[in-house]
């Protein structure tokens, strides 16, 4: 792996964060290691809850005021203006060098409802000249045209028009597209797009998606997907890293996890989503529902809900099994004693399908 | 099948929206549809298509402009007496796309679910109510125990959950679901598509189930129609509609699912529609007849042209 020459972008290792609540600590992230390279897409997948926003808040330092890093480290690798490289990392920066260092200029961030994320009493235009100008001191003309140049790269007709309209004015695929057209506004390395396209309908979906996709091989930059929607998924990544509970539960390449998954928990969230070719009468649900962090985890957090969990998944938290040089997944059903156990018949069909026409 | 007698009738049915003395929308600009006893009906379409407010209209929070609406026969689009009224809130239900926004937070679960009960005197004592409760708690999934807690103590599955019990209690005869699983995760929408149908089974109901997401209408839904800028441009039932779209813009919304592939996924461009530089004025089209129940809204000359292609 380390020999292909790919270069580090963002490295995240055995992080933890504990949120303090009213009814006592939760502890969300149970120790998370995440790599992502240079111009590659990485999605993380889970359910609400699952902690996958909470990681990536973590590297922006914009978590909420009652958590605590217990552990672990956020290194980001990046490149100062005249070639050199840097490494820093993110968890030991204070706040307000991140923000003037990091935030926007080098990592830029795409939330899920668009509406929100943008100033509605501010023209457009100006919320994306802001961070050139507070950034980079960019002349206020120079920043214009560059805006304008923005609009038109993210799609926007009009770009002229656009720049004095209100978000109001806006109709909601407009707007993700201009809260792309922010993100990009300082030439970020790193996009992170929290479920950029839960809000928007499939249609501006698939469009706002193919838009990040070209967006992104035109400038080289690496992107990183927080979803629970595996069609996003497929359509983008390069690599998956499946979370469960806090924890990473398989990580792999797109090919790998979608058609040679191990985890039960990830057979279960390929199972749920409905495939429009198949007749089944009853879709394939995971039962139950995540455990509540309140209470600390003693073995296989998935166990509970996992048909296939064995005896010593209620015992012993399951090491990350090693399938393949890029695919690792944590449970117990992958080591040697284990009885084996093969994925449910249905999702065996269904991959079995996909990959006969795909060739 | 053509034989039975349609649970609700949606004829021609307007509903604007002044803005200003210059400016109206047209929400929804002409609908017909029915929908039988104990079949799921679909909506499908992108947001400002107008299904949430064809929904609205059905269950009496809109005045329709122009058209006509009948529930069971009766005339439900004009003034009604209040016995009418009264017959229609126990028969027609509703749940909504947020679970949380729709449950009073300051009320306890097993007071929502009775409010119905206790506004139409549905029970004859106290121990009757609790039973009704109790067993309504079961059927979705939840415990009796359920009935003390309140709203923020759920997750939004078991939210959701609460809401269906809420319009189930009535024992109605349609439900209006509008996009009451958007909200909620893959996995926990699974769940609650499938209780919805196995509490169809049970109970006869017939749904009115708007979404956007056409992966899940399709589980669902015995008929579907697809709805554009307040006109239905194609409706039939299920297999009618994915095998064999002829509307364009039924086309894209097809193409736009995403699919858990990654293989065909990276190569593949969805579709894209737009009604201007497509040239299609849906206010020339008719409904063109396909095949059993598939209509499509269009021209002849539109008709011509897309059942060619394919």
């Amino acid at each position: 792996m380390e020999n292909t020459n790919r270069e580090h972008v963002l490295s995240i290792r055995d992080l933890s964060i504990t949120f303090k609540t009213g009814a006592g600590p939760v502890n969300a992230i149970r120790g998370v290691n995440i790599d992502l390279y240079k111009g590659e897409t990485l999605a993380v997948v889970g359910e609400s809850g699952s902690g996958k926003s909470v990681t990536f808040k973590a590297a922006m330092g914009i978590l909420a005021s009652n958590s605590i890093v217990n552990s672990g480290s956020i290194t980001y690798t990046y490149h100062h203006n005249d070639g050199s490289p840097a490494t820093v990392d993110l968890l030991k920066m204070k706040t307000k060098e991140i923000r003037r260092h990091i935030n926007g200029k080098r990592i830029a961030m795409i939330f899920q409802d668009p509406m929100t994320s943008l100033d509605p009493t501010m023209p457009i235009g100006k919320q994306i000249m802001e961070g050139m100008i507070w950034h980079y001191k960019t002349p206020k003309k120079e920043a214009w045209k560059k805006a304008v140049h923005l609009l038109e790269e993210v799609g926007i007709d009009e770009p002229e028009k656009r720049m004095r309209q209100y978000p109001h004015q806006l109709s909601g695929g407009m707007r993700q597209r201009v809260v792309i057209a922010i993100a990009l506004a300082c030439d970020p390395d790193l996009l992170i797009c929290d479920e950029p396209t839960t809000a928007l309908d499939v249609t501006i979906q698939a469009k706002i998606l193919e838009l990040i996709k070209r967006v992104q091989a035109e400038r080289g930059i690496s992107v990183i997907y927080i979803t629970h929607d595996l069609g996003v998924v497929a359509k983008v990544a390069d690599f998956v890293n499946v979370m469960y509970a806090g924890k990473i539960v398989e990580t792999g390449t797109i090919d790998e996890i979608f058609y040679d998954p191990r985890h039960p928990y990830t057979w279960g969230l390929l199972s749920a989503m409905p495939d429009l070719d198949t007749d089944d009468d009853r879709l394939y649900t995971i039962p139950g529902s995540p455990p509540n962090l309140l209470h600390p985890v003693t073995g296989d957090a998935f166990a509970p809900r996992n048909k296939y969990a064995l005896n010593i998944d209620e015992r012993l938290e399951p090491p990350m099994f090693k399938v393949s040089e890029t695919h690792y997944a944590a449970t117990w059903l992958l080591d040697e004693r284990a009885p084996k156990v093969e994925m449910p018949a249905e999702l065996r069909a269904r991959i079995q399908r996909m990959t006969k026409e795909a060739n | 099948m053509e034989e039975r007698k349609p649970l609700l009738e949606v004829k021609g049915l307007k509903q604007y929206f002044k803005g200003s003395h210059q400016f109206t929308v047209k929400a929804v600009d002409g609908v017909d549809f029915v929908i039988y006893p104990g079949e799921t009906y679909g909506l499908v379409g992108e947001s400002g298509s107008g299904k949430s407010t064809i929904g609205r209209s059905v269950i009496r929070l809109h005045k329709p402009t122009a058209g006509q609406i009948l529930f069971n026969g009766m005339d439900i689009s004009g003034n009604m007496t209040s016995q009418q009224n009264q017959q229609l809130r126990t028969q027609m239900q509703m749940i909504f796309q947020d679970p949380m926004a729709c449950l009073n937070p300051r009320k306890k679960v097993g007071e929502i679910i009775a409010q119905g009960l206790d506004i139409h005197h549905l029970y004859k004592n106290r121990a009757e109510r609790q039973q009704k409760v109790a067993e309504i708690l079961r059927k979705v999934g939840l415990a009796p125990e359920h009935a003390d807690r309140y709203p923020h103590q759920f997750s939004g599955g078991q939210r959701q959950r609460v809401g269906i019990a809420r319009a189930l209690i009535m024992d109605p005869k349609l439900i209006i679901a509008d996009e009451c699983i958007s909200a909620l995760d893959v996995s926990i929408q699974a769940q609650v598509v499938n209780l919805m149908k196995d509490l169809q089974e049970e109970t006869g109901t017939a749904y009115l189930f708007i979404a956007h997401d056409l992966s899940m209408v399709k589980y669902i839904s015995d008929r579907i129609g697809v709805l554009h800028l307040g006109h239905l441009v194609e409706t039939g039932t299920t297999e009618e509609i994915f095998n064999n779209p002829v509307h364009p813009y039924t086309q894209s919304l097809l193409s736009a699912i995403p699919q858990p592939d990654p293989r065909t996924e990276r190569g593949r461009v969805a579709k894209t529609y737009d009604y201007k530089q497509a040239g299609v004025d849906y206010h020339l089209g008719k409904r063109q007849h396909l095949e059993g129940t598939h209509y499509v809204l269009a021209t002849d000359e539109e008709l011509a042209r897309w059942t060619a292609k394919s």
